[in-house]
C-alpha cells in the first residue's frame, strides 16, 4: 500500500522516514549543525537562488527539522510545513506573514491567553488590529469582516473556555471572503480532527503539547493546507511569490522572507524529541480522551464541583457541534469551578499525582488555575471572553490509569 | 524529444509529462519543487496532465533557499 493511503497511526511512526540507507538507524538523524557546507561556490549561490534544492543554515533550514516537518505535514494531508521554536512564534509569524500595519486579524474571543495577548497587546502597537467576535456566533465573523481583514483565527477547542466554534461554518465565510482561515489545532490534534477537512488554510500547533506528549520540549509549527488561492488579491505582498512557485508562494514568502527574518526557527534536537514522542500520539489521546470523558462525568456529579465544561458532556453547549466535528473524542482538556479561589488553592495543593504547571498535553495529569497564571494579564471583559473565573480549574488529564487519577481528585476534594 | 531541464540540453521519449520528468531527472526534494514551463509556471495539480514538447525549456525552482527574490 502506499505510504500516503496509510493510516493516521501508521504515518505517525512511518511517515516520511525509512531507517537510514547508510546505518540502518530507525531514528530520525540530529544534524546539530547550525549550517551546511558546499564544494563549490556555484552550488550555494544556486540553492540561495531558488535554483537548486539544499540545506543552508538552521535559521531557515535543517535536515532534521526537515523530517519532522514532513512528517506533521503529512498527518494534516497539507502542502508542506515549517517549524517554529513555539506555538506562539507559529502563530506570530503566520499573522507577521499574512498581516501589517493597517491591517486587521478577525479572531474568536475564548483564545489562548497568550494568543489573546500577542493580538489585543503585543501587535496593536505595530498597527494590527485585531476584532475578537464571540467565538460561536458564527454570524458575528460575517459582520466583523472589513477590507483590512487578513485573517481569522479560531482555535479547536478553546482554552480555558473549552468552546468548540464550528469550523466548517466559519470556513464558508472566510472562502466567500477570500481571507485564510488559520486554524490552532493544538488541543485536538491531527488523530482527532484534520482542520483542513472543515475549511482551514493553515493550521497552527504547539508540539510542546500532545504532539511532543512528555512535557520535554518547547516547538510549534505552520502547516499549509494547500488550499489557499495565494494570488487573491486581498494578499498584493504575497503576489511577487506566486509569480515564482505558485502554490508554495505562502512557504516561498515565510522561507524566504518573514520567517527567515523573525528567526522563530526550531532546535534540531527538540525536532528528535517531537519525533520520538509523536509516534504514540493515537494512543495516547485515546486514552487521554476516554480519561477525560470519565473524569469529567465523576466532576459533573460530584457535588462539590459547579459548571464542569467538557465537550462530551451532553450539558456542554457545544457538546453536538463538538460530535460533528470530533466524532467520539473530544479532547482532554476540562474545567470546573470550585466556588472561590481558596478552594482551589486548596484543592490544587492536596493534590498527589497530578502537576501543577503551565503545560497541557502532557502524559502526566496536569492542573492549573488559569485566572492567577496565564489569564492573569487579562483584564475583567477579556477573562469573561475566555471563560475563566477565580474560582475555575482546568485539567490536563494525562494517561495514568483512570482508578488513580479519580482516587487523587476524590481525596483532594474531601479536604476542600 | 530534445529538451532543456535546468539550462541542459536533454533528451526524452514521447509523450513524458512534468511528474515523469521529475523522477527521471531524479530531482531533489520532488513534493517541494515548482516546476517553470517555457515562460510559465505550473501548478502542481497539473504535473502529471502537462506534456513536454521537443524545444520546451524546463526549469526546477525551489522555496527553500536563502533568500534571492526575483
Amino acid at each position: 500500500m502506499p505510504k500516503h493511503n496509510l493510516n493516521i497511526e501508521t504515518q505517525l511512526i512511518h511517515g516520511a522516514f525509512s531507517p537510514d540507507k547508510a546505518t540502518g538507524a530507525t531514528t530520525i538523524p540530529v544534524f546539530q549543525s547550525s549550517s551546511f557546507a558546499y564544494k563549490t561556490a556555484e552550488e550555494l549561490e544556486s540553492i540561495f537562488a531558488g535554483r537548486g534544492a539544499g540545506f543552508v543554515y538552521t535559521r531557515i533550514n535543517n535536515p532534521t527539522l526537515d523530517l519532522f516537518e514532513r512528517r506533521m505535514n503529512i498527518l494534516e494531508n497539507g502542502l508542506a510545513a515549517i517549524t517554529c521554536s513555539s506555538g506562539m512564534a507559529a502563530i506570530s509569524t503566520t499573522v507577521l506573514a499574512l498581516a501589517g500595519a493597517g491591517d486587521e486579524i478577525l479572531s474568536g474571543n475564548s483564545i489562548f491567553g497568550g494568543t489573546y495577548s500577542l493580538f489585543a497587546h503585543t501587535l496593536s502597537r505595530y498597527g494590527i488590529k485585531t476584532h475578537f467576535v464571540e467565538t460561536t456566533d458564527i454570524e458575528a465573523y460575517r459582520k466583523a469582516i472589513t477590507d483590512r481583514t487578513k485573517l481569522i483565527f479560531v482555535e479547536t477547542i478553546g482554552n480555558p473556555k473549552i468552546d468548540v466554534p464550528d469550523i466548517k461554518s466559519i470556513a464558508k465565510i472566510a472562502k466567500e471572503n477570500g481571507i485564510v482561515l488559520v486554524v490552532d489545532n493544538t488541543v485536538t490534534t491531527p488523530v482527532i480532527l484534520q482542520p483542513k477537512s472543515l475549511g482551514a488554510d493553515i493550521v497552527i500547533h504547539s508540539t510542546s503539547k500532545y504532539i511532543n506528549g512528555h512535557g520535554n520540549a518547547i516547538g510549534g509549527i505552520i502547516i499549509d493546507c494547500g488550499t489557499f488561492e495565494w494570488s487573491n488579491q486581498r494578499y498584493e505582498h504575497i503576489k511577487p511569490f506566486y509569480k515564482q512557485v505558485k502554490n508554495f508562494a505562502f512557504m516561498a514568502l515565510l522561507r524566504n522572507q518573514v520567517y527567515r527574518d523573525l528567526g522563530c526557527c526550531f532546535s534540531p534536537f527538540s525536532a528528535f524529541l517531537m519525533s520520538i514522542g509523536i509516534e504514540s500520539l493515537a494512543v495516547r489521546m485515546e486514552r487521554h480522551c476516554n480519561n477525560a470523558a470519565a473524569v469529567a462525568e465523576f466532576l459533573e456529579k460530584d457535588s462539590r464541583t459547579n459548571n464542569v465544561r467538557y465537550p462530551g458532556l451532553a450539558s456542554h453547549n457545544d457538546h453536538a457541534v463538538a460530535q460533528k466535528q470530533f466524532g467520539d473524542k473530544y479532547g482532554a482538556l476540562l474545567t470546573a469551578e470550585l466556588g472561590t479561589k481558596e478552594r482551589c488553592f486548596k484543592f490544587i495543593n492536596n493534590l498527589q499525582r497530578a502537576q501543577n504547571l503551565a503545560n497541557l498535553g502532557d502524559a502526566k495529569t496536569l492542573v492549573i488555575h488559569p485566572s492567577s497564571t496565564f489569564c492573569r494579564d487579562a483584564n475583567e471583559e477579556e477573562r469573561r471572553a475566555m471563560g475563566t473565573t477565580d474560582d475555575q480549574v482546568r485539567f490536563s488529564i494525562g494517561i495514568e490509569h483512570i482508578d488513580d487519577i479519580l482516587s487523587d481528585m476524590e481525596q483532594s476534594l474531601k479536604q476542600l | 524529444m530534445n529538451i532543456s531541464v535546468n539550462g541542459e540540453n536533454v533528451e526524452m521519449p514521447e509523450k513524458t509529462n512534468v511528474s515523469s520528468l521529475l523522477t527521471i531527472r531524479d530531482a531533489k526534494m520532488p513534493d517541494m519543487v515548482s516546476v517553470k514551463l517555457n515562460d510559465d509556471i505550473l501548478d502542481r495539480n497539473v504535473f502529471e496532465t502537462t506534456l513536454l514538447k521537443e524545444n520546451d525549456n524546463v526549469e526546477f525552482l525551489y522555496f527553500m533557499g536563502g533568500g534571492e527574490r526575483k
